[in-house]
């Protein structure tokens, strides 16, 4: 092995690190207190941050160099956490001097000696600008997306009411105006022209109840807690069904509706959400198939699922209506303007959805199909 | 909190006492708050001290003092809701938004204890919770010992209380820069190794620890809460122990406290800063055991 030092002449680094030069010049600051918290000694490096001299600094209280939450912070959290367990690490500070704030992270230790008895606290404290910069702006950041959801939650919570409220009182006069067409139709004072203007404004008042409806039920299933589901075991799917279709058929005289009701077991649904989802695809078939071919409605049950389908004949959905097709307010060939609030489609799929299901759709030249389709076991059954 | 069950007993003196049937066994209110509040006991004799903790620590901020004392006195220690190892469950930003919820809090720990002999010492904004705990169940306690207490720490016209809004507002800043080693986490995973505090020690604080969002809402309830109007109510012997150099509760602010409670007494102490029961837990031991002997 060599000689470290072969001449006097030879000039090369020395290895020893002068631990005293260490101190005073470390890319860090060091500060040393009396348990009394002033201040014994502070290095070269944090003095310069300061603009400092030792005889500045050396016999006054540390508060003097921290702002006043640092102050109070000192006081009622970190003298505390320094006597209980000997050391603070990751402390936020800004250092307060004659040209501003020098943002700072520190760690803070006790030195006691074999008795326990405390000597003094030393510091050691790194420049963090760029990180407390960063860390504000995190914190910036997390207090801003807080209030937004706030404020998102405080409108949607309001929407709602407002949906609620408006939901009842629409529903209030329309639901007299019904008992006044009921009323009407049963008695037996009319003359045929008559009798056809109440009908009218019967289904007139029926779209209206299902349009209502439609608003409610969008509501909760966009801003709330979803559609909600009465699941039961129901024995007599079918019977519901087949009531649907004999409003309708009542509804739409004019119309032929043909129906396949075939399911035959009982199934884990909610029958008046099913009913509802029928409705709206018959009363869809009606409005947008050719009016001179059927409608055909056919509701079975495979081994493993419920599949309830609309067909009706007319001209094709074109392909990119297909895709949007339930979206809310979505109205497909945006023509007409019986079409409401085009929530039906919206709703259906939302129905669909909740059961663990999901709705298909075919359209060509042959015909126009809704399905859907959800699972319900015939082993389930007991 | 535990669901709780069936009927509760309320006896002649209000509020919740007696027993509880529980799906799983009987359970008495005293437990419950003893889980709520952490709530420990040790030592024994007359009478008991029931020792809270101020902003910004836990009870463990006692023990240096309530060590000292228990051969004397039976200790009862707690750390207030969100401090310490306290049910973070119970934590209500409505009831705790100022120090009343707090004080209902030591009501309920007092009456759980069940003592005749009852001496309350609250350090720091504890203090004033002791007095609105003690106006509010007078019969509970026997004496208020205030250590660093200040009813209220914003300047106001004549009075001093050391701060300004301005200030305040700043040490909020500081509380959210600074978390303390506390992290969502780590909570769940102390309290899970209580066998085996050292796991999380090694890494971060483990005094001490306070959620950030309560820690901020306590020092709320603290530095902008104002009990000068309570402080002639107070319906017990009082004992002000008064730290030097304390830029929290000053000399001046002490001595209102001691002028404006009926029956008080005012004690100096050498010791200086904040925390006295930490950096001079001997001088404060002493001027208790002085105080409740005589």
């Amino acid at each position: 092995m060599k000689s470290r030092r072969q001449s006097g002449t030879m000039s090369g680094p020395d290895p020893t690190e002068d631990l005293l030069d260490l101190y005073e010049n470390a890319p860090c600051g060091y500060l040393s207190l009396a348990p009394d918290s002033k201040i014994l000694r502070a290095n070269r490096t944090l003095l310069g941050w300061l603009d400092l001299s030792a005889d500045d600094l050396v016999g006054k209280p540390l508060r003097d160099l921290l702002g006043t939450g640092g102050r109070i912070a000192y006081e009622t959290h970190l003298a505390p956490l320094l006597r209980l367990q000997g050391f603070v690490y990751e402390i936020a500070l800004d250092l307060r001097c004659d040209h501003g704030l020098v943002p700072v992270i520190a760690n803070a230790s006790e030195k006691r000696d074999e008795s326990d008895t405390h000597l003094f606290t030393r510091l050691t404290l790194f420049r963090a600008e760029d990180r407390r910069k960063y860390e504000r702006n995190l914190l910036e950041s997390k207090i801003r997306a807080e209030s937004e959801t706030e404020q998102r939650d405080r409108e949607a919570e309001l929407r709602e009411q407002f949906i609620a409220v408006l939901g009842h009182d629409l529903r209030n006069p329309v639901a007299a105006l019904k008992a006044g067409t009921e009323l009407l139709k049963d008695s037996g004072n009319l003359d045929t022209e008559d009798r056809e203007i109440v009908t009218q404004m019967d289904s007139t008042i029926d779209r209206a109840i299902e349009l209502i409806n439609n608003v409610m039920d969008f509501a909760r299933g966009r801003l709330g807690s979803g559609i909600s589901l009465d699941l039961q075991r129901a024995p007599d799917l079918d019977r519901k069904l087949e009531t649907v279709i004999v409003e309708a058929k009542t509804a739409r005289p004019d119309r032929d509706i043909r129906s396949e009701i075939a399911i035959g077991r009982s199934v884990e649904c909610d029958p008046d959400r099913l009913a509802q989802l029928l409705s709206n695809l018959v009363s869809n078939a009606l409005h947008h198939g050719r009016h001179d071919a059927p409608v055909m409605v056919k509701a079975i049950t495979t081994r493993d699922e419920l599949e309830i389908s609309v067909t009706n004949s007319g001209t094709p959905i074109p392909a990119h209506v297909l895709k949007t097709l339930f979206q809310p307010f979505d109205r497909g060939s945006k023509q007409g303007n019986h079409d409401g609030l085009g929530l039906g489609l919206f709703i259906v799929d939302q129905i669909a959805t909740a059961h663990g299901g999901r709705m298909e759709v075919a359209s060509d030249e042959g015909g126009t199909t809704f399905k859907l389709v959800i699972p319900s076991k015939e082993s389930e059954q007991r | 909190m535990h669901v709780v069950q069936g009927m509760v007993k309320v006896n002649p003196h209000g509020g919740l006492r007696g027993t509880l049937e529980l799906t799983n066994g009987l359970v008495t209110i005293a437990h419950m708050i003893e889980t709520r509040n952490n709530v420990r006991a040790f030592g024994s004799g007359s009478p008991t001290l029931l020792f809270s903790h101020g902003f910004g620590c836990d009870q463990s901020m006692w023990e240096p003092v309530a060590n000292q004392l228990a051969d004397s006195f039976r200790i009862v220690l707690f750390d207030h809701v969100g401090a310490g190892r306290s049910d973070l469950s119970a934590y209500d930003k409505a009831k705790y938004a100022n120090l009343d919820g707090y004080a209902r809090d030591v009501v309920e720990v007092a009456r759980s204890i069940d003592t005749p002999d009852l001496v309350f010492v609250g350090h720091s904004v504890s203090a004033m919770i002791g007095a609105l705990a003690a106006i509010e169940a007078p019969d509970l306690f026997k004496q208020l010992i205030m250590v660093g207490p200040s009813p209220r720490y914003i300047d106001d016209g004549d009075y001093t209380g050391g701060f300004d809004q301005q200030q305040i507002e700043e040490l909020l800043e500081f509380l959210d820069n600074n978390h303390l080693g506390w992290s969502a986490a780590m909570g769940p995973a102390i309290m899970g190794n209580p066998d085996r505090p050292e796991l999380g020690e090694r890494l971060t604080n483990s005094f001490c620890n306070t959620d950030p969002d309560i820690a901020r809402d306590f020092a709320r309830a603290t530095f902008f809460s104002d009990n000068r109007a309570d402080l002639s109510a107070v319906p017990v012997p009082t004992l002000v122990l008064q730290c030097s150099e304390d830029i929290i509760a000053p000399v001046e602010v002490g001595k209102y406290v001691a002028e404006k409670v009926p029956d008080s007494s005012f004690v100096q102490l050498e010791a200086t800063g904040h925390c006295p029961n930490l950096s001079a837990p001997d001088e404060v031991a002493q001027a208790i055991r002085h105080y409740v002997r005589t």
